[in-house]
Order: structure tokens, then sequence, then C-alpha cells
């Protein structure tokens, strides 16, 4: 290249594209304002006017982004529904403007829901996390933890579509999940929320004592296997398991982890025990996915011992009594969306009113920024009241669909008049794939894998690539919900899924090191977000009704512990891989010495 | 071997404070066109939410400081495109000014520095 000590002015003028202005900075200054011994007095910032065309140039990159995180998350997954239904299964969406709609409901609210839950509810826990521990005992730092324990659990989205689920089910084949969810629907997810709160505790002290996570994990897991072995012989709590496990896999969302942690973080922080090691954040997840399944078993016991069966049927005849004669005149409360309203309001405010007491009465605090914060707490109601009319019309409705109609594929079903469409064994095929790639797809759209992808990349010092993480996760989560399917195609129980994932990923937790033992729990819990729940659930749910079975559920507990495998398995190839390349290392130097 | 070092001059600093996300944006608008070397810091605003009132929501407090060294002649061909990729005429979306540098140093290949030499 030649010698070049400038450019030519043409070009420059021609690589400029924008008129330019120029304005001194003074005007953009306020006047200092003067009393009259001279000093400056305080003014308030002033207000800055803006026309229309700024107001909508301001709002418009909040809102698309903001909506565009949600849609990368929903469209793909809804098209891809429809679009198999329509191709493979030869049958049109039923109602497609109304799950349209649902959808577009879930994606509004989900999107108002993230930024409420961002300006509304992270600030309060963060500043409980940060004072929390330094104005109270630690007796009383772990009460409040274990009560938000409860009062998250309450607020998280995927919860209401438990009781969408429990809708489904047949109380003459099943009662006491019939029970579970709907008359006792209530005490169901407080047990749930019992679990995330003592995991809450036990993750605390973990943070402050530096405890390993391994013998954890063998401690709470071991009665949690053995109460679902008793109940798998017990013929009336058998159709319980893939509950009490899908519980689990809902209870880790997107209000439940960041809240937890934070307080978490805190107490580790305050005690100096904080931010000495990358792994303080892991573990918690995994805790809150044991207990809940551990609280539902017991429940599920507790009520077998207490309430026969038929008295069960017999309220269960009185409840769908009660839904006809309701549905005929019902309340004002009773239809939607006012249901999903209520529902909404009954999920956030308490917690709301929760962290608010904890704040200005135990802790004295004030909080900054109020206004933001306010508007947070709108923002997170609304959402939520919206997401869940979203959940009724869009994710369970769309689901309860295609899982219904898949089964078309293989078997005669009233829906698809030409089914069978394909021989048995083509039809099952064709079922499996169809699970499979729903579970691979959605597992690599949750933007929550993406994160702990990074964290685990910055952990193993690029060992262990974000993309290898996110492949075998996803590729984890498609097996098991392929192994969730088949389930329900060949009436096989759950049981025989979850002993012997567990006891292989017990005797990978025993090989593996610390580190990939946190981040490999933990994955299970990272891949069920708040679309993905109620869109399997529903699947699951409409699947196994076509089929004739008994319950849909266990799906996503099959989608819990297929990636807790398929990563420590990978952790420990990479482990291999670098010991190895050290060894080889190490025989090379010999080499070069001798 | 013996070593020494070449001292740039006419550098100019560009450093721009952005909404956090526009950080990279920025730094891949430059890549397109061939400069590198930026940095990203991670930062903290305050001010912006309390000046546009309820407006203040859409504007995120957690901010991003590109700083990017470039060729005093270049100056404002990049500080243009750096505005134009980061969004500055949305209002609080963020400001940038560019600060002569006395002296600047980096690697400079040999074939450059000998056509100064002699």
């Amino acid at each position: 290249m030649a010698k070049r000590n400038s450019i030519r002015f043409g070009d420059y003028i021609q690589a400029m594209s924008v008129d330019s202005q120029r304005v001194p900075f003074l005007e953009l200054m306020p006047e200092p304002l003067f009393d009259r011994h001279g000093n400056e007095h305080p003014q308030p910032v002033p207000k800055m006017k803006l026309g229309g065309g700024d107001v909508v140039k301001l709002l418009q990159p909040y809102f698309s982004t903001r909506f565009m995180d949600q849609a990368r998350a929903v469209v793909p997954l809804a098209a891809y529904l429809a679009l198999f239904q329509y191709i493979v299964l030869q049958t049109p969406v039923i109602d497609a403007a109304i799950i349209a709609g649902g959808l577009l409901a879930v994606m509004v609210g989900l999107m108002m829901f993230m930024e409420g839950l961002k300006l509304g509810l992270m600030p309060f826990g963060e500043v409980i996390g940060n004072t929390l521990p330094r104005k109270l005992p630690l007796a009383g730092v772990l009460t409040i933890a274990f009560l938000l324990g409860i009062g998250v659990t309450f607020a998280e989205p995927a919860i209401g579509a438990l009781q969408v689920a429990g809708s489904l089910v047949d109380p003459v084949q099943a009662p006491y999940l019939f029970t579970l969810l709907n008359d006792r629907s209530g005490t169901t997810v407080l047990l749930v929320g019992l679990g995330v709160g003592l995991a809450a505790v036990l993750g605390t002290v973990r943070f402050l004592r530096g405890w390993s996570l391994k013998p954890l994990i063998f401690i709470t897991l071991t009665p949690t296997l053995i109460l679902s072995v008793i109940a798998f012989f017990n013929e009336d709590l058998t159709t319980i398991v893939g509950l009490a496990w899908d519980c689990g896999a809902v209870t880790t969302g997107p209000v439940t982890v960041p809240l937890v942690l934070a307080l978490g973080i805190g107490v580790a922080s305050a005690a100096g025990k904080g931010a000495d090691s990358s792994l303080s954040g892991f573990g918690i997840v995994t805790l809150a996915s044991v207990f809940p399944i551990l609280g539902v078993l017991c429940l599920s016991f507790y009520t077998a011992y207490t309430v026969p069966a038929e008295e069960i049927i017999a309220r269960a005849a009185e409840i769908r009594l009660a839904a006809e004669a309701a549905a005929s005149q019902p309340n004002w409360f009773e239809v939607t969306p006012w249901t999903e309203v209520i529902l909404g309001v009954r999920a956030i405010v308490p917690l709301v009113i929760f962290l608010a007491i904890i704040l200005f009465i135990v802790l004295r605090e004030k909080m900054k920024n109020a206004f933001i914060t306010n508007y947070g707490i709108i923002l997170a109601v609304l959402g939520m009241c919206i997401f869940n009319i979203g959940l009724t019309y869009g994710l369970a409705k769309l689901g309860d669909q295609s899982g219904g109609l898949i089964a078309g594929a293989f078997e005669s079903i009233d829906t698809i008049a030409a089914s069978p469409l394909y021989s048995f064994s083509v039809g099952v095929g064709i079922a499996a794939l169809f699970a499979w790639v729903l579970g691979f797809g959605s597992t690599l759209a949750e933007p929550a894998l993406n994160a702990l992808g990074m964290t685990v990349q910055n952990l193993t010092n690029g060992a262990f690539k974000k993309s290898m993480l996110m492949g075998a996760v996803a590729f984890g989560v498609a097996i098991g919900i392929m192994l969730g399917v088949l389930k329900l195609i060949f009436d096989f129980h759950i049981m025989y899924i979850l002993i012997p994932g567990y006891t292989i990923g017990l005797i990978l937790t025993l090989l593996s090191t610390e580190e990939f033992v946190n981040v490999g729990w933990d994955s299970a819990g990272v891949t069920t977000g708040p679309v993905t729940v109620p869109l399997v659930l529903a699947m699951g749910l409409g699947f196994g009704n076509a089929l004739g079975s008994v319950e849909g559920f266990g799906i996503l507990a099959a989608a819990s512990i297929c990636p807790i495998v398929a990563v420590l398995t990978l952790g420990l190839y990479v482990q291999f891989k670098v010991k190895r390349e050290e060894r080889r290392l190490a025989l090379a130097e010999e080499g070069g010495t001798a | 071997m013996k070593r020494s070092f070449t001292t740039l001059t006419d550098a100019t600093l560009i450093t721009a404070v952005v909404q956090s996300g526009y950080g990279e944006i920025i730094t891949n608008a430059l890549l397109d066109v061939g400069i590198e070397g930026s940095t990203i810091h991670a930062a903290m605003g305050v001010g912006i939410r309390e000046r546009l009132g309820a407006l203040g929501v859409a504007v995120d407090a957690e901010r991003e400081v590109v700083s990017v060294m470039v060729s005093s002649d270049e100056v404002d061909r990049v500080f243009e495109r750096i505005f134009l990729a980061g969004k500055l005429d949305i209002p609080g979306s963020g400001f940038m000014y560019a600060t002569p540098l006395l002296q600047a140093a980096t690697y400079v290949p040999p074939s450059i520095v000998s056509k100064y030499v002699g």
C-alpha cells in the first residue's frame, strides 16, 4: 500500500451521511441558583420535556427488545407444534385464532412479568439480602429465607399450570391424584412451597459453611426415592409419583431462583464467605427441586391414611356438580378473565406484602426509587394475570390438542377420522421423534440455559464449552421427554425411568468433581421455564387422555433426570480429556529433559 | 535483542456511555469497518431516570462504557458511526465524547515503522 498521510476530502465527505449541527454544551446545563449570600443553593433535577416523536423513539426499543425475548421462546415452539399437526397429522389447528390470541397473551404477559420482576421484586430481594444478615441473627435470617421460599412458590408462573392440569384428571381412576390437584391444590402448592423454603434454608447454610453438594444430594434423594418406591407399590398412590416428581421441575422458575439466590448470596457475603467461589450460586436450585418432591409425597401419604378413596370420589362428584351448576350460572369471579386475574393477584400480592413487611417493619429500610419499584410491582401483577389468561387459552390448549392428536399417528382416535394415520411402529417412531425435537428445541431456546453455559465456560477455563453444555442439556431433555412420551404409549410406570436414571446419576455424582456435580444437578432445574412447563404438562395430559392412560404426569420428571446424567457424563469425559492432556504434556517434558 | 517502542501520534480516544447491551452492537459496527481494539466496561448511570419522570422506566440504569482509539483524521467518521449504532439520538440513551491523546503506543508492524525511520 502506498504511504498514506491523509484521507482525500471527497472520500471523507462521502463517508459522512448525517447532517450535523454545533450547539454549546452550556445549553444542556441547568443555570446555577444562588442565595443572597452568594452560596449555590440546591435545585431539583429539571424535567426533560419530550415531543411525541421522541417518546415513541424512547419506548419502541424498550418494548420491542423485551417482547422479542419472549417471542424467541414461544413462537418457534408454537410454530413447530402447529406445523407438525398440519403436515404429519394432517389436521388443522382447532381454534387457531383463540390459541394465537392466547400465545400473544403469554408473550405480552411474560414480557411484563419479567420486567416487573426485575424492577419491582428483585430490588427488594437485593436490599433484603444485603441488610438482613447484618440486622438479624442467623436463626431469624433462616426463618425469613424459609418463609420466602413458600412465598415465591405461589408467585411462580408455571405453578398455575398444575392447577389447570388437575381438571383433566379422572377422579375414579386416580382419586388421590385428583384430590391433590383439585380440592386440595392449595395444600399441595403449600407443601411444594415448604419444600422450597427448606431448600432455601439448607442452601443458605451450605453457602455459610461451604458444604459439599454431594452428601446433600445423597441425603435428600435417598428418602425421596424410598418414599417413591413405597408409593409405587401402594395401589392408591402409584399415580401420585409422576405428579410429585413433576413438581420438582415446576418450582425452579424465574421467580424462585433469583430471589432465593439473592438472599443466600447476601448472607454468605455478610459472613465474609461470598465471592470466594464462583460456585456459591449453585446447589440451591437442585435442593429446591428435590424437597418439593418429598413434600408432595408426604402429603399424599398423609391424605391416603386420613381420607378414604370413596370419600374423594363422592366429593369429586359433588365438585363436578357444583362446577356444572356454576357453569350454568357462574359468579363473576368464576368466569374468565376474572379467574385468571384473581389467580394472578393471589400469586404476587402476598409475596410483595411479605417482602414489604420484612423491609419496612423488620429492617426499617427505605426503598430507593419507590416510583420504579411500584411500577415494577404493578407490571408484575398485570403480567401474571395476562400470562394466566394466555396459559389457559394458548399454551395449555395447544399442548393439550397436540398431545391428543399425536396419538392419532398410531392409534384410532375420534378427532382424526383417518386414524391411525401410520402403522403402529412408524406412528410410535413419529411420536417419539416429535417429542425429542420438541425437547431439544425448547431447551435451546431457554435463556437461563445460555447464562448457565457462560458461567460453566468461565468456571472450567473453557474446557467445558458453552455450546457443549447447552447441547448436552438439550440432548438430555430431549431424551427425557421422549422417554416420558414412550412411557405413556407403552403405559409403564414412571419409576422405571426414575430409578435407573437417578441410580446412574448418583453413581456419576460419586465419580465427578464438585464443580460438575453442582453444574450438572442444577442444569435440570434451569431447563424448565415458564413456557416449556405448561406446554409439556398439557401435552402429556392430552396425550395420556387420548391413549386412555390414568395420568399424563412424569414427562417433566423424566426431562429432569436425563440432562443431569448427560452433563455429568460429559463432565467426566472432559475431566478425562484434560487429565490425559496433562499426562501427555508431563511425559513430553520428561522426554525433553532426559 | 534490543527492545524499542514506537509512539503513535495524532490519536483520539472516543468514549461512549450507552445503555447496557448496546456496547456489543457498537463494537460490532466498528468491526464491520475494520476498527478493532474497542474496550467495554460495565458501569452504572445516575440521573436520567429522574429527569425523564415516568418515562424513565424505559431507560436502563446499567450502562456500558465503550472506548476506542482512532486516528485524529477519522474521528468524525467513527464518531458518527458510534452515534448511529448506539442510537444516541434517543433521549436518555447515553452520550459520547472524543478526547485528543498526547501520545499512544501499541504493537506497530515493522513494515510501517520502517517507513518513518531515517
